[in-house]
């Protein structure tokens, strides 16, 4: 075949192409795993991270592929000078697909700089639950504000596993409270809105706002995460996973 | 007639408004020429118009919107124009009023818009990075681009943020990226084609000295990462460039890259004219939380243990203060600035020791810092008046997952942040002790440090207040609430015979100065 002929050969592929896109067809990147597997896993390996044959993620040619222009050929027709085979018993649909796993290989890759939100619960229950259960009531100081009767009943039905893992170390929206004298002598209570170095804002319990110099009043902070950030401090890992796996069994 | 020669003189007469290269080696206090305002990192000002006695007459001269996103660039000053960005655009400014001069907007084809942080000058050109990788030269004049030549493909995970450096006729550049596995690299190019006049690349080539500590048999030390995302400090008497360098890849599984992964995560000295390695340390061996080393190296002279020494110091990442002699590389100081919980102690070439246990697990690991660091790209400050160092430091706690299975590529993993608190730092660099600390509140600071001869230190808290403090004692002298985060390191010049400073706050930048007749 010539050249032009398998340049036009790979136009072809084009409109069965959807590569290089965020949500590829998943039954499309299926097939492609299959034959990328039987053709190419043997020397690419079966996830094509390279094994006697380069890691195609990393490949400059597979990551500036567009929908097969580059790979189509190269599967075709082969590098002779690399001892790589071609392929040219393949069809069309069958190197499109190949490129469509690959483009999904390589946005897996560009993924894993997050934990998703449906991260396995088995990959994170490596703790004791009674081990967890005496953290809590002991050293963890948790049955002071918590109960599992009470407020953490179902949580862990409530929140995915790896959220659970977060909240319960460290809850995000826990409203502060604020108790404040004025020099002339008012008292004011409610939910504390703003502090900083210079000032201080709250909501009283009418809903009113009010703010003063930090300075000029006398005020107490009641702020229900100042036990969440001493613990940070003291939980080893075995105390965490402890009282994950502990409170996993609020369902 | 005699009146009428003189002005025709006048009307034809055309000022350079460019910048000699050479002036670099000793700036005038006046202006603000490079990244840090001078080679050395310190960012500190011998300016003292606006000083410890008459702060409190601070106010507002001007305020320029760019009506785009966060300003994360310190602007340069040079011959009363004030030059910065943000990702795909350069603006100049009159120095003196704010009011724009000209406009440059960037077509960028991808990449990852995250910041910018500023651009280099050398004569009459600017040079600008862009999220796609470029390297872009500009006539400071009229904001007409010149040339452009590529740094790194986009398409391979490249983007670029950083200030270039000019130092000589070299306009030093590097490259950003690891989100793929990409080898990392600091380029000199040419200032006036961009034609490339040395790469060194922060991993060795196979064979090569440091070679040895990564994986013989796998392409790991390939795919290394490296980063060079920060502007670093030049001593033109040694002729030395000093950089940071970012994480090793993939950024949380180590596995697959065994060994300390030289040079990521360190501190190198170039030599400016080949790009030839001098010396190195490394912060963070074989790192897998992401503490990039890029953060500002600060250099200063001075006494360390009854010897004179030229000097590097840098408050990085992972938590850890480091002074080191800036002519050799040898080790003189390691002590934590801010408690972390990952090291076991400090080894005998001044390295912590990573805590293996701490290390990403598919279960989480608890770990202090994040991987947001202890500190990051907001500028440090040294303060030769007081001998101390200055950083804008975090105590933050996050759970390190490593997510990969079979061979990591890209991150491999990731943290998710639990708690953050941010504190101002004074440190002493005799002793590596924090002398005070200011806390400015919970969160992480994004604002950098600045101190002046006026007995200031500059910087800003997390609920939008600009600071000024004592560099002595950390104490409040001065603040304002400018409405919104400050994302970017403070400057100062004079123009008109008035210092300014000036500070971003979201996409506007503001312009101080004391009122009339305070100085």
């Amino acid at each position: 075949m010539t050249k032009t002929a398998y340049r036009l050969a790979v136009a072809l592929l084009l409109p069965f192409a959807a590569f290089a896109n965020d949500n590829p067809d998943p039954a499309a990147v299926e097939r492609g795993r299959k034959g990328f597997i039987a053709s190419c896993g043997f020397c690419h390996g079966n996830d094509a991270t390279g094994n006697r044959a380069p890691d195609l993620i990393r490949s400059p040619l597979v990551n500036r592929d567009a929908s097969g222009n580059l790979i189509g050929p190269v599967i075709k027709n082969g590098r002779p000078e690399k001892e790589m085979p071609g392929f040219p018993a393949l069809s069309g649909q069958q190197i499109s697909d190949m490129v469509t796993f690959l483009h999904a290989r390589i946005n897996e890759a560009l993924a894993s700089n997050h934990v998703p939100s449906d991260y396995p619960v088995a990959k994170l229950l490596t703790g004791d639950a009674a081990q967890g259960k005496i953290f809590f009531n002991g050293t963890g100081g948790c049955a002071g504000c918590h109960s599992p009767a009470g407020d953490l009943k179902g949580i862990a039905g409530k929140y995915s596993a790896i959220d659970l893992q977060s909240r319960f170390l460290y809850p995000r929206r826990a409203q502060s409270t604020v108790t404040v004298k004025t020099k002339s002598g008012e008292q004011f209570e409610g939910k504390l809105l703003h502090i900083d170095e210079f000032d201080l804002e709250m909501t009283d319990q009418a809903g009113w706002h009010h703010s003063w110099p930090r300075n000029e009043v006398q005020y107490t902070v009641h702020d229900p995460l100042e036990r969440h950030r001493e613990l940070l401090r003291k939980y080893t890992d075995a105390d965490m996973h402890n009282m994950f796996a502990y409170l996993e069994t609020f369902k | 007639m005699k009146l009428a020669t003189i002005s025709l003189v006048l009307t034809v007469a055309a000022y350079s408004q460019g910048l000699d290269p050479a002036a670099l080696v000793h700036p005038s206090s006046a202006i603000w020429p490079t990244y840090n305002g001078d080679y050395s990192g310190r960012r500190f000002s011998p300016l003292n118009q606006i000083n410890e006695s008459n702060i409190s007459s601070l106010a507002v001269a001007w305020a320029f919107r760019t009506e785009t996103v966060a300003v994360k660039s310190t602007p340069l000053m040079v011959n009363g124009v004030l030059y910065f960005t943000v990702p795909d655009h350069v603006w100049a400014i009159d120095a003196r009023t704010g009011r724009q001069i000209w406009h440059y907007h960037y077509d960028s084809n991808g990449g990852d818009h995250i910041g910018n942080r500023g651009v280099g000058m050398y004569k009459d050109w600017l040079y600008f990075e862009t999220p796609d990788c470029h390297l872009v030269s500009l006539n400071a004049k009229d904001g007409k681009q010149r040339w452009k030549v590529e740094l790194g493909d986009v398409k391979l995970g490249y983007f670029s943020t950083m200030a270039p450096l000019v130092v000589g006729n070299h306009v030093i550049v590097g490259v950003s990226g690891d989100v793929t596995d990409v080898p990392g690299y600091l380029d000199s190019r040419d200032p006036e084609t961009g034609a490339l006049q040395w790469r060194w690349y922060s991993a060795p080539k196979p064979g090569d000295p440091g070679s040895e500590t990564w994986p013989k048999n796998s392409d790991a030390i390939t795919h290394g990462g490296g980063m060079t995302w920060m502007t670093g400090s030049y001593d033109p008497e040694l002729n030395l460039v000093y950089w940071g360098t970012g994480n090793p890849n993939p950024v949380l599984a180590g596995e697959g890259r065994l060994g300390d992964n030289l040079y990521t995560c360190s501190i190198v000295a170039l030599n400016a004219d080949t790009g030839k390695l001098v010396w190195y340390f490394q912060p963070s061996p074989h790192d897998v939380h992401d503490w990039d080393a890029v953060q500002t190296p600060m250099l200063f002279d001075g006494e360390f243990r009854g010897q004179q020494r030229k000097m590097v110091a840098q408050a990085s990442r992972n938590g850890y203060f480091f002074v080191l002699d800036r002519k050799t590389g040898q080790h003189l100081l390691t002590t934590p600035f801010v408690e972390t919980n990952w090291a076991k102690g400090i080894n005998s070439a001044g390295q912590p020791i990573r805590d293996t246990a701490k290390d990403p697990t598919p279960d989480g690991s608890l770990v202090s810092p994040g991987s947001n660091g202890s500190t990051n790209w907001l500028s440090p400050s040294f303060d030769p008046l007081t001998g101390m160092a200055y950083v804008s430091a975090r105590r933050q706690w996050s759970v390190f997952y490593k997510t990969a299975e079979g061979k990591a590529e890209g991150w491999g993993g990731r943290d998710r942040g639990l708690y953050s608190e941010a504190v101002l730092e004074g440190i002493d660099y005799k002793t590596g002790e924090v002398k005070w600390k200011h806390e400015i509140g919970p969160g992480e600071g994004s604002g950098g440090i600045m101190t002046t001869a006026g007995k200031l230190l500059f910087s800003a808290d997390t609920s939008g207040n600009l600071l000024a403090l004592s560099p002595s004692t950390g104490e409040t002298l001065w603040h304002i609430n400018l409405g919104g985060r400050v994302p970017n390191s403070p400057m100062t010049y004079e123009v008109g015979g008035k210092q300014y400073l000036v500070f971003a706050c979201g996409d506007t930048l503001y312009g101080f100065a004391l009122t009339q007749g305070a100085h």
